[in-house]
């Protein structure tokens, strides 16, 4: 009776195991517009702060999920088709790889998308390389 | 008087002018890395990485950030940059090189075979490689290519005993670019 409990015991803990284990092998990546923003900045600012002490800046937002108020200067799409937004400064600014399956949900807003007008983006940041790399990211508005 | 330092002046404005022309640049530069392993292939890529090419000397340099590299599943993606590659403590890697043989109609003849030769920093480990590649003119633009392959271990990147059988000795990199004449 005795060895037959703690059989079940091992065997739900075994199960359990295989569980966690799948559960954690097939975690879905993060949803970018299901997470809240770290930090909400505008373009300019989050540029200067880079500009300034990258490896604070680097340190500050790596790897966080914020939220950029500036002005749109370049939509294009790479190779692969992936959307790619420019704020600020087409060279050095704020580079923005639009998650691919928000993308595909919303084609019609990012075509509707104009050039010199403000936009609110947010995305992961992912630092710094000329320019400040944001991936994956969604329009807010 | 005042010849003598206007043209000098103007010498130095006129050749520095023609070094900006001189630079290619692409900010969305492909790389992935692949490893067939029995288990699940193993395959990152990423679009971010930025390049500059110095059409006076054939000088190339690459700079990517390694949290841009993105995996199938988020879970290969976390031990890429916790357990191997320690993005935080190694956030970019580098190569810094030239093209052997290099001369300026490189850039204006169809796509041909390259090798370059310089010094790849990943993990914070420098070591220099000679990798083949191609470079030339493709419908008008100037695209760059080359696969090659790196061992983890020659970049101090240790792979548990447990699972280094399940993971290729090389890895495979692939890179891809279509570089613009870079304005300064």
């Amino acid at each position: 009776m005795k060895i037959r409990t703690i059989l079940l015991i091992i065997l739900f803990l075994f199960l359990a195991g295989i569980g966690i284990g799948l559960k954690m092998f097939f975690k879905p990546h993060a949803d970018v517009n299901q997470t809240d923003s770290a930090y909400k900045v505008k373009a300019t600012a989050i540029l200067a702060e880079f500009q300034k002490d990258e490896n604070a800046a680097t340190a500050k937002y790596s790897e966080k999920t914020i939220e950029i108020e500036g002005k749109l200067v370049a939509k294009n799409k790479l190779p692969n088709g992936t959307d790619l937004l420019i704020l600020e400064n087409e060279m050095e600014g704020i580079s923005c790889q639009l998650d691919s399956s928000w993308a595909t949900a919303n084609q019609s807003e990012i075509k509707s998308l104009e050039t010199g007008k403000p936009i609110t983006i947010k995305g992961i940041c992912k630092g710094y390389l000329m320019e400040i790399k944001v991936s994956p990211a969604v329009v807010v508005k | 008087m005042l010849k003598q330092f206007l043209i000098p002046f103007l010498l130095l404005v006129s050749s520095v002018g023609v070094f900006g022309q001189g630079k290619f640049i692409a900010k969305n530069a492909y790389i992935s890395f692949y490893s067939s392993t029995p288990m699940e292939d193993i395959f990152g890529e990423s679009n971010e990485a930025v390049t500059i090419l110095d059409s006076e000397n054939g000088e190339i340099i690459f700079q990517g950030i390694m949290t841009t590299f993105h995996f199938k599943r988020a879970l290969m993606e976390e031990h890429f940059n916790e357990n191997y590659m320690e993005s935080t403590k190694f956030p970019k890697t580098k190569f810094k090189g030239k093209i052997e043989g290099f001369t300026k109609d490189m850039l204006k003849a169809p796509v041909a075979n390259i090798k370059i030769t310089g010094v790849l920093n990943v993990h914070g480990v420098d070591k220099t490689i000679t990798v083949p590649g191609t470079l030339g003119l493709q419908d008008g633009k100037l695209v760059a290519g080359s696969k090659f392959k790196v061992i983890p271990e020659d970049y101090g990147i240790t792979i548990p005993s447990l699972v280094r059988d399940k993971i290729g000795k090389e890895m495979e990199v692939t890179v891809k670019v279509n570089y613009v004449p870079f304005a300064q």
